[in-house]
């Protein structure tokens, strides 16, 4: 009888043993239609209008063109262009307060970029064109890979808040979430700079980024809904499209040279 | 030298979609409105980021005076798209080379269309997609006189 209790102790000392310590919560997958190699946009009049950045202002005053008969001779690129300034006109100058419209637009000879080699700052470089890696990092955090400027940006996934005491940086700092398949970034603490429309922000500037995959596979799209009190009256809301690009690598971005001719006062569209 | 400033038959191809290619801007250094050949040897080609360039020298057929022309193109990673490696342009090549040039008038200028001397010819990506928007205007051209 001893003996039986012995050896049923011992076969629980032994359970006990190989469940203990508790296994460590496994990552938590990330969705593989996210994770990969991304680049330019499909060849497309809309891909192409959204190379950088647009907007369905853009979006929808491009199709009315591509629908217009009376149209189908004019080049593409001046239809693009028709569409970008119908944006810049009627969407985005709407939207700037006072303080953002006494240097809208900025001259492209004062980007810092251009002149002294300086990388972007968050409100241009999620929409960079070229490549971009999204890579699972840690079982909490992804990392946002760009081609432009190579630059990386961290997204934490474990439900802290943003570190209110940080001071503002170039790429701020970004949290996120899954719902379902789409990756939500919600970036703060960004230093003021310049928005992909050529405007000043202020360190007030608020993200939140929603990237999903199509349902083909082959594009990545991004909405970027993006606020700031200093600079915009409401938010902008900006569209993004990568094509699936697996062989597609980022190379070194080591090659910047200070301008050193220019003209102002150019401007484009 | 050779440099045969022409009209501007594509301004505002370049003018778009150039600003894509790029991490700023052409229109401060360049006038997209115009058009310049030049002809000459080519000395080096740096395939890098956020611009390749192309050095090459271009001779003056009356004088033999030899100038030194630099060659602006978008950068590797999206020359990569399109396909472009470090051996697309080799040293040595007799290219003419169609650009935009500076507003300045200096010997440089951003790059549209490169002709070997073998005829063959390298343009940039947005050429074909360019190519493909036109082709997807056909399209849509056609199912809209199908009344689709």
């Amino acid at each position: 009888m001893v003996m039986k209790y012995a050896w049923v102790s011992l076969a629980v000392l032994v359970l006990v043993g190989c469940s203990s310590p508790p296994p460590a919560p496994a990552p938590k997958p990330m969705p593989s239609k996210l994770e990969g190699m991304w680049s330019d946009p499909p060849a497309t009049a809309v891909g192409t209008l959204c190379f950088f950045a647009c907007t369905d202002a853009a979006i929808d005053r491009l199709n009315a063109l591509l629908d217009d008969p009376a149209n189908d001779a004019r080049p593409f690129p001046q239809l693009a262009a028709e569409a970008q300034k119908h944006q810049q006109e009627n969407y985005v100058r709407p939207r700037l307060t006072e303080a953002a419209l006494k240097t809208y637009p900025l001259d492209p000879a004062d980007d810092p970029g251009f002149l002294r080699c300086e990388p972007w700052g968050l409100a241009k470089q999620m929409f960079a064109p070229h490549q971009l890696e999204i890579r699972r990092t840690g079982d909490n955090e992804i990392q946002l890979r760009y081609g432009e400027w190579e630059a990386v940006r961290t997204v934490y996934l474990d439900g802290r808040a943003a570190p209110a005491n940080n001071p503002p940086t170039r790429l701020g700092y970004s949290v996120g979430r899954f719902e379902g398949e789409t990756l939500v970034v919600e970036t703060s603490r960004v230093a003021a700079g310049i928005t992909w429309w050529d405007a000043e922000h202020s360190d007030q500037l608020r993200v939140v980024e929603r990237f999903t995959r199509s349902e083909d596979g082959n594009t990545l799209n991004l909405t970027a809904t993006i606020e700031d009190p200093w600079s915009l009256r409401e938010p902008v809301v900006t569209k993004k499209i990568w094509r699936w690009a697996p062989t597609q690598k980022i190379t070194p971005y080591d090659a910047c040279e200070p301008a050193t001719e220019f003209k102002k006062g150019t401007s484009e569209p | 030298m050779r440099v045969r400033a022409l009209l501007l038959v594509m301004p505002l191809l370049v003018l778009t979609v150039a600003t894509a290619d790029s991490h700023h801007a052409f229109s401060p250094v360049y006038d997209a409105k115009r058009t310049i050949v030049v002809d000459g040897v080519v000395t080096q080609f740096r395939f890098v980021n956020p611009h390749a360039m192309m050095l090459m020298d271009v001779t003056d057929k009356k004088t033999g005076k030899v100038e030194k022309w630099n060659v602006e193109f978008a950068g590797r990673l999206n020359l990569e798209e399109a396909g472009w490696t470090a051996e697309s342009i080799k040293p040595g090549e007799h290219v003419k080379v169609t650009g935009n040039p500076t507003w300045k008038g200096s010997q440089r200028m951003a790059f549209v269309k490169l002709v070997r001397a073998d005829g063959t010819t390298l343009e940039p990506g947005r050429a074909q997609r360019l190519s493909a928007i036109e082709e997807e205007r056909r399209q849509r051209a056609k199912q809209r006189s199908q009344g689709k």
